[in-house]
């Protein structure tokens, strides 16, 4: 029925398509935004294979994603089972939990310069109880990825309330049935509760994973893809090769190449999650 | 059919329940810890938005104000046009709500309902438009835009969000598939055509994903600052986070760092309000009833 | 039907929108081409009577902006034209700029607060060539007693591409409580004093220099941020660009980063950190005063060689300083570098005649003057606005800023962020590849020649 989806239609016909159409063109040009593209072909595309940067940029955004994304969903899936039992102060904690989510991304920056900091940061002196000598992260090319990973779960809430919103559609009925059946708690999460929540689980993922591969206001803001190109996300370099070195064909050709990796990587999860997630409304075929 | 709303807890605990449940009391105890985590931001927000120019200079910072200069959260609205900063991004931010809710609802629908191949492969669509960073398509969606004659208004900031944002689709259409197929089939046998099923029946029963949806949108809005730096050019029409970023924006000054977390914490107020309101949602829990 | 209904308005907005996307990308280019018309257009307009709005693009910040309070008074001067202040955050200044331009919005006149320099745009072929616009307006430098040396900076080949508005310099603030506090007597005004160098300041810098465990005891005698990274050299004497640079426009032919003089100039200044231990790491330096902050803000740095843009927060400092001139390092021609910002024309402005009247306004003697107190203390270049700059930081003797500001201007170098193509990449890349050196993980023998490489490559975009 397409009367329910015309106006996403619509919209993507007026204001999507031309600029992706364009991106798309660009990708294929010597472009450099202030005189009109010249085609070159594929020389964009050939020029990412020996662009030190690029290989750069994917190491440090697939690291990102691989360590990030995973933690990012246990954490927000266990906040939610917390908060989803009955529990003194539940609302208060709720609120707590998704608070960092709240702020704008300046004061959150000024924050994180400040735990971070070596000498007199809240990070380090919280490692100094356990007699660990902490390093000096965002200046650090070791550990400034790791600073952002660090950084990127005080957004957990995120995740946390799209599972407190997918628990909610959990029939009660269902799960104290389970429990006069004597199951316990593990088995209650894993047959039902886990199957019920599967298509926030697979959206969370799939989102996850599309804006890990995408991050960069944090590099942007905080440290300008450095020390020693260590936080050189894939973004930040599709964002200097445009907007620092004029160069936005080169730009929009490493935009397609991420649509098209990241496209894959999704369609892969789609497929296996068939298998595993759980949907209700069959729908008609 | 009926659908009762009720609370996931039951008032009658019965004596035996009284006794501690030791995974609660963990549970307890790792919430207190996170959340104090959690929170470090808002006191540290609410400590440098009350220490005095003077104090910023300080090193080591202080913990806590010497002097609390309340008298910051009126310079402000010296220092910016806060008031009118404020107004536009409420107006801005209210209405994508507004259209992101009715929009991506709708269209949410369409895919979770229909899955024809035709439908699978608009579908991928949707998803492929998050795929693409927007720096890519900047210059081209500025280029139409200023061809619609939208240059230094609101629309481009608000009138995309009337037509569905992919994010939100998505999001809520894994939600429609967790309804159950039953719930339709009883709602066609009364009559009920897809446009009323997706009023009575779908909507109601994912109030806590349009929940989740409305604060989404609302902060997603209320923080953009790159849309509109590029479209707004008047000073009168700016929005909060443009005026946060002049702030900070000379190479040659020392930031009013104090400033800027006044105006960060004035800026929460609305999110919070907004996740007082929508934390009712999650709170209650939706039972079934009626079903065969 | 309902369904076909739908199908045929989706095809004719495709349709539309193809069209569309055609039409949009060809103005798109002629914007771009179109430059050659601009003058006779707008002389035309000109003269109908009817306003013409320019718009001037800047920094959205209140250092930038105050300028808006200077318009109502030009347009009571000049009736026909209006003038619009568009304006972004320093981080999305470049941004917004080219997609202004890339969308056939460009800006009239602007200068270059972004990341990029002068000749970035000036390579990108980005300005218009003001000299015709000169001539025929008459306009004189001495009138606005604009230094000669000074509009020389942007001109390329006799041709003209900015007229200079703003002059910061490079210059010794130095902490007169560390001083006292050391019984150290405050080092010269005075460029022509010949005691006064690098060396020396070494020495001063040790007895000022107090290393603790305690972070809130430690203090540095010197922090030497002596122009961009790759400049400093040029300090002792050591060119890393050829000399061709200065006069084509900022393409180098060759550069020299992997020479020994070069190598040697850049030991020296690791040295303070490393070997002398009279400076602070960059580590320190930013654990103290965060993210872009600077230490000698928290009292912990006895001599700042740095930009005079650090003169103007301080009215605010808690502590008392002074100006001084930057010691003698080994260069008899260079000891200051002098940041000096050109208002700028844009090759797709279609009024640049108008545009002239306000970039000659805002280098008048009087609105120049103006400025400072509006702008909080932005250094002017007309020379006799100057005198009232000089005056303007309290518990600053004004014949010190004076004498600091004239010695810089003699033995001054324009900053080579300005001068250099593609220069915001090469500083990314220096920052980045001196890092491990700045931490002492690396010799500047391994780093230098990957610089050298780099920096090549880089030129040759």
């Amino acid at each position: 029925m397409y009367m329910f989806i015309s106006p996403w239609l619509v919209g993507f016909l007026v204001f999507a398509l031309y600029p992706i159409l364009s991106s798309l063109y660009y990708s294929f040009t010597d472009y450099d935004i202030i005189h009109p593209p010249k085609f070159i072909g594929l020389a964009n595309y050939m020029e990412m294979f020996h662009n030190e940067l690029f290989w750069k940029s994917v190491t440090v955004t697939l690291r990102y994603t691989l360590v990030s994304v995973p933690i990012q969903l246990l954490l927000g899936l266990g906040f939610a089972l917390l908060l989803h039992q009955t529990i003194p102060l539940r609302g208060f904690f709720r609120t707590a939990m998704y608070f960092p989510s709240m702020v704008s991304g300046v004061a959150m920056s000024l924050l994180w310069y400040w735990i971070f900091n070596p000498q007199i940061g809240l990070f380090n002196y919280m490692l100094s109880w356990f007699g660990i000598h902490g390093p000096s992260w965002l200046m650090n090319p070791d550990t400034a990825l790791y600073a952002l990973i660090i950084m990127s779960f005080w957004t957990a809430g995120s995740g946390m309330i799209l599972f407190l919103a997918g628990l909610q559609g959990v029939p009660a009925s269902l799960i104290e049935a389970a429990n006069l059946d004597g199951a316990g708690r593990f088995r209650i999460f894993l047959n039902i509760t886990l199957p019920m929540i599967s298509p926030v689980l697979l959206f969370q993922l799939i989102m996850g994973l599309i804006d890990s591969f995408q991050v960069f206001t944090q590099a942007f803001v905080m440290t300008q893809g450095g020390p020693n190109y260590s936080t050189w996300f894939y973004v930040y370099n599709l964002y200097t090769s445009a907007f620092k070195e004029y160069r936005a064909g080169y730009s929009s050709a490493l935009a397609w190449v991420l649509l098209i990796v990241v496209m894959i990587f999704t369609a892969i999860i789609m497929k296996l999650s068939n298998r595993y997630v759980h949907y209700e409304g069959g729908g008609r075929r | 059919m009926s659908i009762v709303r009720t609370a996931n807890h039951r008032p009658a605990a019965s004596a035996h329940r009284r006794r501690i449940d030791p995974v609660k009391a963990a549970s307890f105890i790792t919430l207190l810890i996170t959340t104090f985590l959690m929170l470090l931001p808002l006191f540290f927000m609410v400590s440098t938005s009350l220490k005095s120019k003077k104090e910023m200079l300080k090193f080591p910072p202080t913990f806590l104000p010497e002097s609390w200069a309340w008298s910051n959260y009126r310079d402000i609205f010296d220092t910016l046009q806060f008031g009118t900063l404020y107004k536009n991004s409420l107006i801005i931010a209210v209405l994508t709500v507004i259209g992101t809710l009715i929009s991506s609802g709708l269209v949410a629908y369409g895919f979770a309902r229909f899955r024809g191949r035709g439908n699978q492969f608009l579908f991928v669509l949707v998803l492929s438009t998050m795929m693409l960073p927007y720096p890519a398509i900047m210059i081209p969606q500025f280029v139409l835009f200023s061809h619609m004659n939208w240059i230094d208004t609101f629309l481009p900031l608000i009138v995309p969000a009337f037509f569905g944002s992919a994010y939100n689709i998505f999001l809520l259409r894994q939600f429609f598939t967790t309804l159950p197929e039953e719930l339709f089939d009883a709602g066609r046998i009364d009559g009920c055509g897809e446009l009323r099923m997706w009023w009575t029946i779908a909507l109601p029963l994912s109030a806590p994903a349009l929940a989740t949806v409305a604060i989404f949108a609302f902060i997603y809005s209320w923080n953009d600052l790159l849309t509109p730096v590029l479209y707004l050019s008047s000073s009168e029409k700016f929005t909060l986070p443009v005026g946060m970023a002049s702030l900070t924006s000379s190479r040659f000054r020392i930031p009013p760092w104090h400033l800027l977390m006044v105006a960060s914490v004035l800026a929460m107020l609305p999110i919070v309000t907004l996740f007082a309101l929508a934390q009712k949602q999650f709170v209650e829990g939706i039972v079934l009833t009626g079903i065969k | 039907m309902n369904n076909r209904n739908r199908k045929t308005t989706a095809l004719l907005l495709a349709a539309g929108l193809t069209a569309m996307a055609a039409l949009s990308g060809c103005s798109g280019g002629k914007s771009a081409g179109n430059v050659a018309t601009g003058n006779n257009g707008a002389a035309g307009e000109g003269g109908s009577g009817e306003p013409v709005t320019i718009t001037y693009y800047t920094i959205d910040s209140e250092d930038r902006t105050f300028v808006e309070k200077l318009i109502p008074d030009f347009e009571k001067e000049h009736p026909n034209i209006q003038v619009k202040v568009e304006k972004a955050p320093y981080e999305q200044f470049d941004s917004k700029l080219q997609t202004l331009i890339a969308g056939g919005k460009s800006p009239d006149v602007t200068s270059h607060y972004g990341y990029g320099g002068f000749a970035e745009y000036y390579n990108k072929d980005m300005l218009l060539d003001l000299t015709d616009l000169i001539k025929e307006d008459g306009f004189k430098a001495e009138d606005y007693h604009i230094p000669d040396n000074l509009m020389k900076i942007y001109t390329v080949k006799d041709r003209t591409y900015g007229i200079p508005v703003n002059m910061y310099v490079t210059l010794m603030l130095y902490n007169k409580d560390m001083f006292d506090a050391a019984k150290l007597s405050y080092p010269p005004s005075d460029y022509e004093d010949k005691s006064w160098t690098f060396d020396k300041m070494v020495e001063e810098a040790k007895k000022m220099t107090l290393v603790s465990d305690d972070i809130a005891k430690t203090q540095y005698g010197v922090d030497f941020t002596w122009a961009e990274r790759d400049m400093r050299p040029l300090y002792f004497g050591a060119e890393p660009y050829s000399e061709d640079t200065w006069s084509n426009g900022g393409v180098p032919s060759e550069t020299h980063f992997d020479s020994p003089e070069v190598i040697a100039a850049y030991q020296k200044l690791f040295d303070l950190i490393f070997k002398d231990k009279v400076s602070p790491t960059s580590e320190w330096s930013k654990s103290v005063a965060g993210q872009n902050g600077d230490p000698f803000v928290a009292g912990k740095i006895g001599m700042s060689i740095g930009g005079s843009w650090n003169l103007a927060g301080a009215n605010d400092f808690p502590f008392k300083i002074g100006v001084a001139a930057v010691p003698w390092g080994g260069n008899d021609k260079v000891r200051s570098t002098l940041f000096v910002d050109p208002l700028m024309i844009l090759k797709d402005s279609k009024h640049p005649k108008e545009a002239f009247e306000w970039i000659k306004y805002l280098v008048t003697t009087e609105v120049q003057e103006k400025s400072i107190e509006l702008s909080g203390g932005n250094p002017p270049v007309n020379t006799e606005a100057a005198e009232a700059y000089y005056k303007h930081f309290e518990g600053i003797d004004p014949q010190d800023v004076k004498k600091v500001y004239e010695g810089a201007v003699k033995y001054g170098f324009e900053s080579y962020n300005h001068l250099i193509t593609n220069y915001s990449q090469i500083n990314d890349m220096f920052i980045n590849e001196l890092q491990p050196v700045e931490t002492g993980h690396k010799t500047l023998e391994e780093v230098m020649p990957v610089i050298q490489k780099k920096v090549t490559e880089i030129i040759k975009r």
